[in-house]
C-alpha cells in the first residue's frame, strides 16, 4: 500500500496542492476526489497550482486523477497548473503528452506570479 | 456497461455486420490489448509506469477477456507495456472472438452465418442495438471537435482508436487531416496507450527488417 499525504495551502485565493509521495493505484482516487472537492467547493478558487515538489512517482492511475483534476478545473473556470516537477515525473506528462494540455512552471512562485 | 475492450471491438462493426477489414491488422490487435490492460487498470489489477506494468492482484474479473490477459501475464519478470503488447498479440484472434461473444450476448450484436458464392462460410455480426456504438463514435468526435480536457476514458478511446485505425471507419480522410493537431493533442494521454504506440512501431519495424532480409 503506497503513501501519498497530500496538503492544502491558499495563497491569495489560489489553492496550492500539495501531494508528498507516490501517485499510484492505491492513492489515485484519493488524490482525485481532493482535487473535485476542492473545485466544487463553495469558495471557488481563483487558481489551482499542483506544487509537485515532493511528488516522486506517477504512475498510469496517477495520471489519470491529474487528468480528471485538469478536466474539472477547466468546467469550473479555474486556471489550473503545475510546478516544479521532478525529472521522472515530467517524463511521464511529457511521453504520455499530459504537457501538452497543461502549463507549467518551475516553482511555485512562477505560477504563483503567474495566476496573480 | 460495456467494456473499453467492448467497444473498441464494436467499432470495428461496419454497418453491414462485416467485421472491418482494420481488425486483422495488427494495430487493431495491440489496440485490443491495450485496451483490456487499461480495463485491468481500472479494476485495481495492475498499474503501469514508464518501465513496466505491475500486477497488483491476480483476482478473476469476471469479464472473459480481461481474464485471459491477466492469466497470460505470469512470470516475476517485469515487463513494460510495450513489451507485454508484443508477448499478448498471439492471444489476438481469441479476444476478438471473445469481444464480438461478449457483445452478442448483450443484444448488441446478431450473429449470423451465411455462404459466399454459395461456399464459402461467413459470419456477419449485423449491430442489433445501436446506441453503443453511436455513442462511442459521438465521444470520439465530441472530444475530437470540442476543446474541453478530455475525460480519461475518451483520451484513451480515441487514442486507441488511431492507433488501431479505426478513425478511418468514420472519419473520412480530409477530416483526419483537418482533426489531426486535435487528434495529436488529446488522444491518447495515457501511459498505455503510449505504449501500445511504441509497440505498433516495434512491430512495424520487425516486419520492414524482415522484408530486407534476403529470401536465400
Amino acid at each position: 500500500m503506497s503513501v501519498l499525504n497530500t496538503t492544502l495551502e491558499t495563497v491569495n485565493g489560489v489553492v496550492v496542492v500539495l501531494p508528498e509521495g507516490r501517485l499510484d493505484y492505491d492513492a489515485a482516487a484519493g488524490f482525485q476526489s481532493t482535487l473535485e472537492q476542492t473545485l466544487a467547493g463553495s469558495d471557488k478558487p481563483r487558481g489551482m497550482i499542483i506544487d509537485c515538489t515532493s511528488l516522486s512517482y506517477v504512475s498510469s492511475a496517477g495520471l489519470r486523477s491529474f487528468l480528471v483534476g485538469a478536466r474539472a478545473a477547466k468546467s469550473a473556470g479555474v486556471p489550473f497548473v503545475v510546478c516544479s516537477l521532478s525529472q521522472s515525473v515530467r517524463e511521464v506528462f511529457t511521453v504520455s503528452g499530459f504537457s501538452r494540455i497543461i502549463e507549467e512552471h518551475a516553482d511555485r512562485a512562477a505560477a504563483l506570479a503567474k495566476l496573480g | 456497461m460495456i467494456s473499453l475492450a467492448e467497444e473498441l471491438a464494436l467499432l470495428a462493426i461496419e454497418d453491414d455486420g462485416a467485421v472491418a477489414y482494420t481488425a486483422g491488422q495488427a494495430g487493431f490487435g495491440m489496440a485490443l490489448i491495450g485496451a483490456c490492460l487499461v480495463d485491468l487498470n481500472g479494476q485495481g489489477r495492475l498499474d503501469a509506469d514508464l518501465t513496466a506494468v505491475h500486477i497488483l492482484s491476480r483476482a478473476p474479473t469476471g469479464d472473459p477477456m480481461l481474464d485471459l490477459v491477466l492469466g497470460e501475464m505470469s512470470g516475476d519478470t517485469l515487463l513494460s507495456v510495450e513489451q507485454w503488447v508484443l508477448q499478448l498479440a498471439p492471444q489476438v484472434p481469441t479476444l476478438v472472438q471473445l469481444a464480438l461473444t461478449a457483445l452478442v450476448k448483450r443484444g448488441i450484436l446478431a450473429q449470423k452465418e451465411s455462404r459466399f458464392l454459395w461456399v464459402l462460410k461467413e459470419r456477419r455480426y449485423p449491430v442489433m442495438d445501436g446506441r453503443e456504438q453511436k455513442e462511442a463514435k459521438l465521444r470520439i468526435m465530441s472530444t475530437l471537435l470540442g476543446d474541453d480536457v478530455p475525460t480519461p476514458h475518451d483520451t484513451v478511446l480515441v487514442g486507441l482508436a488511431r492507433a488501431g485505425g479505426l478513425l478511418e471507419g468514420f472519419l473520412s480522410a480530409q477530416e483526419i487531416h483537418r482533426l489531426e493537431s486535435r487528434i495529436g493533442e488529446v488522444g491518447g494521454i495515457d501511459l498505455v496507450v503510449r505504449g501500445v504506440e511504441a509497440a505498433i512501431r516495434e512491430d512495424q519495424a520487425a516486419r520492414a527488417r524482415a522484408m530486407m532480409l534476403p529470401m536465400y
